[in-house]
């Protein structure tokens, strides 16, 4: 525990540098022993150019260097300094553990193994937003490539590789783009808490994410990915060595939100505030955790499913090759089993930062804090029990397509209680429109048409037909993309002040806001069509008669592009040279607008004390 | 809300948006021209040589044009028969291009060198000749239309998008194998310098109007990978190509 | 649209905790914001029915078999049972929108509406039975297809539909014949034996409404009955590598006689 109660903020002990290795540590000693262990582990397992069994011998050799560096890399960050020292009987000393809490280090420690939860919030901030831009440049080479037919623009090869990294860039930005910057940052402070329940283990999850990032970025040198994200098998067993690179990263990858999945429920369960009982814990809390909850069990299926392929494609285990009795469809339900959860991972804290953020801005309760907690509990109960839906017409078991359909379309009951919910807040109240309120009405919109697509899709004669199309990939973005990130960026600009002290420029943001949302009905618009007339998704080329529909979705395409390009201006500008952020710009009633910026390093001076909700706006309250 | 203005024109934050926005257009604008340039054929086009003579097909004249390829074992192989290619290592390749630039309307009489030995299809389907002028191809001098599924080295399989902006044309054409007992001890694969001539296929289709279309080899021989459809007949350039009509 | 309204007042008529319910809904009524979230719900359900009745069936191609008839049909019923939801949903937020608060400092605090019981499970009941709608079309539509499949097995003709990187081939066994393009008579019951020499693929007769994937050593099994004359787009549905965009071919729904003399002139026999 970095907790310390004894250490008052003013006398700050500084730790010998000579003495402690910590102190030497950081990013690029991370680095350099990562890459010594990749480039070790490549050199001692690479094989001959005749080898009889090159392809296998290969993969073996890079995926041992990909996980080695992610590994190599901790060990030179000094992520198991803590553990080693604690296994041989020295523990570290209080000194020693505020130091890796970052005090008084300044912009150094977001280079560093830093078990301070504000400081692990702003890293996910900077990754996700990274992220994110690089998975939209490869949606704008995406779209560029097929505003007309013909694919000339770019190649199949290198376009089947853009699909599959641009999508498990932004399943994987997407995943982590509220619970990590919000999750870890304002979370805590929210619930009344110091810090997270396991500052180190907090640290551990963002660094081996960060690992993930250079493996992911290796498959473009390495061949690419043509298998899409969904990397279904045997397609990605047949893959060429890019395909090493992404079994690595959602290797990676999983470890980190098993290990963030749980620090955060952990810190939600046991380090409440005195007197925050279940019902007057913030909604954004509850969300968030019960999405991270959910990952817990749902990712290690995906994790197993690549271990899998990793087998296949190191010692021919064939768990995929129906030559040897292994069945694609064993990866598809594993597969599915995490994708479906994960899409409701995505979702829920999307939608809970809206719930947060709409009291607020209406000056109104919460309407009905019992149906959201049910509707989000609902959705995430049942989405571990849709996942066939996605292999209705995989020909595996035609006679469960309507059990999974019952379940499938029982979701829609618990996510009608989140419209209840946010439509409650808003009906009779004067919604302030700032940027995090627009963002909400977006959300109204987008997820409407994302829910009702998602009807179509659940049914088995409609998708029948739609499965595979334009149309499917037209539904998941206006969910996860039109809901989900909206949703993020509405809690962005909210939250923006108390992550950075300055308030986000409001007119770039607004006209981010309607460059992107416009551009994104226009886009995807354009790709319902198609859809609906058949055009199937993950194509490099198309037939003429959906040009125009392409053409539309490519223009759509480029009004999103320049729309985030400004929100980037706008976040970067802002946290510069922003207005300075009173301590409650919004006048909201939830922990985090109590404490000043910069956050003391325990956020509270003095425990707070928890007597209502923090809904409680509105006459007669 | 209250908020301290820190003071900066807003003319000066204007230029600063539009300066990131330009430049930010520009990052990826360049990162999609490299792709793009990436995405460029690995060999340059193969032009048919077009004839002056014409040929009556079915009550119809077209010009006619020809074109010669070759299929080899590795790309050593394919220096030694004087197709010299940049291409790496020990893939299985057709050459001197993949990529095909045929002339519309045309008679265009394909002749296909191949020197691969082979094992069996992964579909017999694509043992059967299919699309072109009368039905069969000329190995050696016999007309067949037809190449048993387990004497098969290569396939020369010519398909497209059916889209009203372009007329539908399908070839498959089966190569036979060079077989090991074909010549003494002669394994193609292995020894490339042998002095053996391989199989010549001819055959001619007829071209519609401009378009794109695809190509590619139905003969699963990407070896070491998942149905031996992964490496060299996953990779772009070596046994998949474009033909482009105009 | 009634249906919309009466939605409306069981929705809010608890809201105000005092006269008789008649006069309740009366005074609620009364109330402009009511009134104007009524004309924007209104406004948004046509929205919705026009999008279902009129573009919808635009989007999708001609049906050409039973299947697909059916496949359109649940496309516009669902757009039509959705409308008077997203009616209300987006009546609700652009009332709001029209009744925004503008400047630098908060609204003034709003009514202090915890929750409202009633609302709650209303609005609860309602969604269930619009799901139950769509689950019971659903299933009823997927068990006609099934006993159809059952009831015309044994007049159906069989198609062995092969998935090889990136081409179609298609076998009449009966007939003795094999091709890359799909020729089906017209009326006829069909049944695609679907199955991959290699990787996933994904058979999908666009204009039949029918898919399934193909699969290496399974035979997936589909069944459908074209109905119209005219060309048939066959398309891969399921990432396959490098080609996959160019796995597309052709085919035709034609006349048995015209079937027939496709067969013959490829060397089949009639069967």
């Amino acid at each position: 525990m970095t907790t310390l109660q004894s250490t008052s903020s003013h006398s700050r002990p500084i730790p010998n540098p000579a003495k402690s290795l910590i102190t030497k540590l950081h990013m690029g000693t991370g680095a350099v022993v990562g890459i010594i262990f990749a480039v070790g582990a490549y050199y001692a397992l690479r094989p001959a150019a005749d080898d009889p069994n090159f392809y296998n011998q290969q993969n073996k050799a890079l995926l041992a260097a990909m996980l080695s560096w992610s590994v190599g890399f901790l060990i030179g960050i000094g992520a198991f300094i803590g553990p080693f020292r604690w296994l041989i009987g020295k523990d570290l000393t209080a000194e020693e553990q505020l130091y890796l809490a970052g005090d008084g280090q300044g912009i150094k420690r977001y280079f560093k193994y830093c078990t301070d939860h504000k400081v692990v919030g702003i890293q996910y901030l900077v990754g996700v937003m990274a992220m994110l831009a690089v998975g939209g440049s490869m949606a704008m080479m995406i779209r560029t490539s097929l505003a007309v037919p013909g694919g000339h623009f770019i190649a199949a090869t290198i376009y089947n590789s853009l699909v599959g990294l641009h999508g498990i860039t932004m399943i994987v930005a997407m995943i982590i783009v509220a619970t990590g910057p919000f999750g870890n940052y304002i979370m805590p402070i929210m619930i009344g808490a110091r810090d997270m329940a396991f500052p180190r283990l907090n640290a551990l999850s963002w660094w081996v994410l960060f690992t993930a990032i250079p493996v992911l970025c290796s498959a473009w040198f390495l061949g690419g990915i043509p298998t899409g994200w969904t990397a279904y098998a045997p397609l990605s067993v047949q893959a060429g060595p890019g395909m090493n690179a992404f079994i690595a990263t959602i290797l990676i990858f999983a470890v980190s939100t098993a290990v963030a999945g749980m620090n955060i429920t952990a810190t939600v369960v046991a380090m409440r505030a005195k007197g925050m009982k279940w019902n007057r814990v913030p909604i954004f809390v509850i969300g968030a955790t019960m999405s991270v909850a959910l990952a817990i069990p749902a990712f290690p299926t995906f994790m197993l499913a690549m271990v899998q392929t990793a087998t296949d494609r190191v010692f021919n285990t064939g768990f995929y090759d129906a030559n040897v009795g292994g069945s694609g469809w064993l990866y598809a339900h594993l597969f599915w089993i995490m994708g479906h959860p994960e899409v409701y991972v995505i979702l829920l804290p999307g939608i809970a930062i809206l719930m947060e953020i709409t009291p607020v801005f209406v000056r109104k309760p919460l309407f009905s804090y019992n149906a959201a907690v049910l509707g989000f509990a609902g959705i995430a109960g049942l989405s571990v029990l849709v996942w066939a839906h996605h292999m209705y017409i995989s020909g595996w078991t035609p006679t469960l397509n309507g059990p999974f359909m019952v379940t499938t379309e029982m979701i829609s009951v618990p996510t009608g209680l989140l419209f209840l919910v946010l439509l409650g807040t808003v009906w009779r109240g004067k919604p302030w429109m700032k940027l995090p309120m627009l963002g909400m009405f977006a959300v109204i919109w987008n997820f409407l048409i994302g829910g009702i697509t998602g009807i179509y899709l659940s049914d088995v004669p409609a998708d029948n037909y739609l499965h595979g199309s334009m149309y499917v990939t037209a539904h998941f973005h206006y969910t996860l993309m039109g809901a989900a990130l909206t949703g993020a960026v509405a809690g962005l600009a909210y939250w923006f002040p108390k992550m950075t002290g300055r308030m986000l420029n409001e007119r770039a943001g607004y006209i981010s806001f309607w460059f992107v949302q416009i551009g994104f009905q226009i886009l995807f618009l354009g790709m319902f069509i198609a859809g609906a007339e058949g055009q199937p998704r993950r194509v490099v080329s198309f037939a003429a008669m959906y040009k125009y529909q392409n053409m539309i979705s490519t223009g759509g395409a480029y009004m999103v592009g320049i729309g985030f390009i400004v929100l980037l201006w706008a976040v970067i500008h802002s946290w510069r040279k922003g207005d300075i952020a009173p301590m409650n710009p919004w006048g909201a009633k939830t922990l985090e607008w109590t404490v000043p910026y910069p956050v003391p390093l325990e956020n509270f001076d003095e425990a707070p004390v928890i007597t209502s909700d923090p809904y409680g706006y509105g006459k007669g309250n | 809300m209250e908020t301290t203005t820190v003071e900066t024109s807003s003319s000066k934050r204007l230029i600063s948006a539009l300066v990131f926005v330009v430049l930010g257009v520009a990052v990826v604008g360049t990162v999609g021209f490299t792709l793009h340039s990436l995405s460029a054929d690995p060999q340059k086009a193969l032009y048919a040589t077009k004839s002056s003579e014409t040929i009556v097909v079915d009550g119809k004249t077209y010009p006619k044009a020809s074109i010669a390829l070759g299929v080899y074992a590795d790309s050593g192989q394919a220096a030694d028969y004087g197709h010299y290619t940049t291409n790496k290592k020990d893939y299985v390749q057709y050459g001197p291009s993949t990529h095909l630039v045929l002339p519309a309307h045309t008679f265009v009489t394909v002749t296909i060198s191949a020197y691969d030995g082979g094992e069996h299809l992964n579909n017999p389907y694509f043992g059967k000749v299919v699309g072109t002028v009368g039905g069969t191809i000329n190995i050696d001098g016999v007309d067949v239309s037809n190449v048993p599924s387990d004497n098969v080295q290569h396939t020369f399989t010519l398909h497209g998008i059916p889209s009203s902006s372009q007329d539908p044309l399908f070839v498959n054409v089966p190569l036979p194998q060079v077989k090991a007992d074909d010549q003494d001890n002669f394994i193609a694969t292995q020894d490339p310098k042998t002095n053996f001539k391989g199989h010549t296929v001819t055959f001619s289709f007829i071209t519609g109007g401009a378009g794109d279309y695809v190509w590619n080899c139905e003969y699963p021989c990407g070896d070491g990978s998942y149905a031996k459809f992964g490496a060299a007949m996953s990779t772009y350039g070596y046994m998949s190509g474009k033909v482009t009509v105009k | 649209m009634s249906e919309h309204n009466s939605e409306h007042s069981s929705e809010h008529n608890e809201l105000d905790l005092k006269p008789t319910p008649g006069q309740r809904a009366t005074n609620l009524f009364k109330r402009k914001d009511v009134q104007r979230t009524a004309v924007f719900g209104i406004f948004w359900t046509a929205v919705f029915v026009v999008l279902g009745l009129y573009i919808y069936p635009k989007w999708m191609p001609e049906a050409m078999s039973t299947d697909m008839k059916a496949m359109e049909k649940i496309m516009v019923g669902f757009t039509l049972i959705s409308a008077p939801i997203a009616g209300l949903v987006m009546g609700i937020a652009t009332q709001a929108i029209t009744n925004r608060h503008k400047g630098n400092t908060p609204p003034p605090d709003g009514p202090a509406i915890r929750t409202n019981g009633p609302v709650v499970v209303v609005w609860s009941v309602v969604s269930g039975i619009f799901c139950l709608i769509a689950v019971v079309w659903g299933i009823m539509e997927v068990n006609t297809m099934a006993n159809a499949a059952t009831s015309e097995a044994g007049t159906a003709l069989h198609v062995q539909v092969t998935g090889s990187q990136w081409v179609w081939s298609f076998k009449y066994a009966d007939q003795g014949i094999e091709s890359d393009k799909l020729m089906l008579p017209l009326d006829r019951p069909v049944v695609f034996d679907v199955t991959s020499v290699d990787v996933n693929h994904s058979f999908w007769p666009v204009q039949l409404g029918v898919k399934v994937d193909a699969n290496r050593l399974q035979t997936t099994v589909i069944h459908t009955v074209p109905n119209k004359l005219g060309r048939i787009d066959v398309k891969c549905a399921e990432l396959c590598g490098l080609y996959h965009a160019y796995m597309e071919t052709t085919g035709e729904v034609m006349t048995t006689t015209d079937f027939n003399n496709w067969v013959t002139t490829n060397g089949g026999h009639v069967a």
